[in-house]
């Protein structure tokens, strides 16, 4: 299920939350390549978070290293993460 | 293309210009447009130890190759090996200015988004953009890219030998894109010979700007019809592309176009070699994505990191800049090496090593930041469409031992193998 998510909107993933900053988005669809099943393109061409279940943790941070505008955070219990 | 200051001291060394009504040998400029370099490697390691930015002209041919330098007064002022430096600068586009290729690829190509800087470059991006993503382009994947890439195969299946960079890789890019601009197929062989043309900007002058001027009347007469006539094709779709008010005029339009034909044809030909000179070099991981496919995106990737087909771009700095700590100028053309920055030894283990079973990372071959690649889903389509058509089309492939050859990536600017001799049991 596509969700439309403002720019501020957290989702709980296990521990793991996605933050999309939604102006920093060029739509590379990168993280799409990275971890597809977690995120998506939206009709606007925008990144958007799809199911975070879909894959693993380590997805999600080759993602956020992979997106090449930053526009991709990860949070752990309000703190963000990069790639351990 | 990116990196065609590179060259510029090429010109002195090439013959003249070949005329146009000469049959066309599509291998003939290669070495003008690549430089005949056959292992930067090991100098950009050693110079990135020393410091992951230089100032100045750098020799890259102090290993293997005989001939006098080609490169030996790059005159790129500031050089980055390092890998996250060259993140940083790609990452900080308001710093360090993708203008510098006016001067360049701009002369022969137009005004396009490669050489803009926001905030036009986010609305002609955005406005080129729809027609590159992964899920527009799974139409193209069956219905186009695999029976271009069976139909050359057929040409070689049963002779039980091929040279897979002359006799497959070379040919089907160009037909994709052509294709998928809706241009007609008899003008194939015209496009790859523009297409050279434009690369060889600056070893060639007089056959870029030759190039440059017979596309335009070509592609204007095309766009001026699908403005009449739209049809369903790429062409068509950027006529009538809308953001928010924003459109693109005729001279956006032929300039992308221009743009297209080496991003997309000199490239994707290029990482496709790669791969597969990879794989052949490791048998045991070519068997390996024999047997699992779902291998692909990591092999692919793995190549691209190793040997990534362009292996320099370019910015210029607006204003005054600190880079891992080294104070840069403003006004300073900057060349960030692609190929050193993915062989960082701080960020990747044993980085000469092409390893498709590493733990996957990300890697800068397709650049990064605002302007990453545009057509990184199609190439990674095409890679794989046409891997996959080897993997199920030719058994036990492996190098020809025969072939009194000496198969080896080469190359600076670019970087791909002269030849892949290959051979395998006859269908
Ligand atoms: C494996 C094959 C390819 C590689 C290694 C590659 C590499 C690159 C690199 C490094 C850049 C960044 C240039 C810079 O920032 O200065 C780039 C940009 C670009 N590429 Fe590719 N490319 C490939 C395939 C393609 C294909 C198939 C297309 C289109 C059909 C394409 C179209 C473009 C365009 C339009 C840009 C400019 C994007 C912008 O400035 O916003 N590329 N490519
Ligand atoms: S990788 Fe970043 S810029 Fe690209 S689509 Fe995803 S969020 Fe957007």
């Amino acid at each position: 299920m596509v969700q439309d998510r403002l720019p501020d909107e957290r989702i709980a993933v296990l521990s793991l939350q996605i933050l999309i900053d939604r102006d920093k988005c060029m739509g590379s669809g990168n993280c799409v390549f990275w971890a597809p099943g977690i995120f998506d393109l939206g009709d606007d061409g925008i990144s958007v978070v799809l199911d975070p279940a879909e894959g693993e943790e380590r997805q999600m941070f080759l993602a956020q290293e992979g997106c090449p505008t930053r526009a991709i955070s990860l949070w752990r219990d309000g703190v963000e993460v990069t790639s351990p | 293309m990116m990196s065609a200051s590179l060259d510029e001291t090429v010109g002195e060394t090439v013959g003249e210009t070949v005329g146009e009504t000469a049959s066309f040998d599509p291998f003939e400029l290669q070495d003008t447009v690549t430089g005949d370099i056959r292992d930067p490697y090991p100098r950009m390691a050693d110079l990135r130890r020393q410091s992951a930015v230089h100032f100045g002209n750098i020799d890259f041919t102090g290993s293997d190759d005989p001939e006098p330098s080609l490169v030996s007064e790059v005159p790129v002022p500031v050089s980055v090996f390092g890998h996250d430096e060259v993140v940083s600068v790609l990452r900080d586009d308001r710093t360090y200015s993708s203008t510098v290729y006016e001067g360049i690829m701009g002369v022969v190509m137009g005004p396009t988004i490669l050489q803009m800087d926001a905030p036009r470059h986010k609305v002609q991006r955005a406005l080129v953009s729809p027609a590159f993503r992964s899920r527009i382009l799974e139409r193209w994947e069956t219905e186009l890219v695999r029976s271009v890439v069976d139909d050359l195969i057929d040409a070689f299946a049963a002779r039980g030998r091929a040279d897979l960079v002359r006799e497959l890789n070379f040919g089907f890019p160009v037909q994709v894109i052509a294709r998928i601009l809706g241009l007609p197929m008899v003008d194939y062989p015209k496009f790859q010979e523009w297409t050279i043309g434009l690369i060889s900007v600056a070893s060639n002058w007089d056959r870029a700007m030759a190039a440059s001027e017979e596309l335009r009347v070509y592609l204007t007469a095309v766009i001026e019809q699908r403005r009449r006539q739209p049809a369903d094709d790429l062409i068509s779709d950027l006529v009538v592309a809308e953001i928010e008010g924003e459109r693109l005029s005729d001279e956006d339009i032929l300039a992308f176009l221009r743009l297209l034909l080496p991003a997309g044809v000199e490239t994707t030909y290029r990482a496709t070699g790669n791969l597969l000179f990879g794989l052949l070099q490791h048998p045991e991981q070519l068997e390996a994505l024999r047997n699992d496919r779902a291998l692909f995106p990591q092999a692919f990737e793995e190549s691209l990191r190793w040997e990534p087909p362009v292996t320099v771009i370019l910015r210029k700095t607006l204003k005054d800049a600190v880079l891992g700590g080294v104070p840069i100028p403003a006004n300073s053309d900057v060349g960030l090496f692609l190929g050193a920055a993915n062989r960082d030894d701080r960020r990747y283990a044993d980085p000469d090593t092409f390893d498709m079973f590493r733990q996957a990372q990300q890697h800068v071959g397709f650049g990064f930041g605002v302007h990453m690649c545009l057509g990184m889903h199609l190439a990674r389509m095409e890679a794989r469409v046409a891997v996959n058509a080897i993997l199920d089309r030719l058994d036990d492939i492996r190098f020809d031992p025969d072939a009194d050859d000496d198969p080896h990536i080469h190359g600076m600017a670019f970087r791909s193998p002269t030849s892949l001799p290959v051979c395998f049991s006859p269908r």
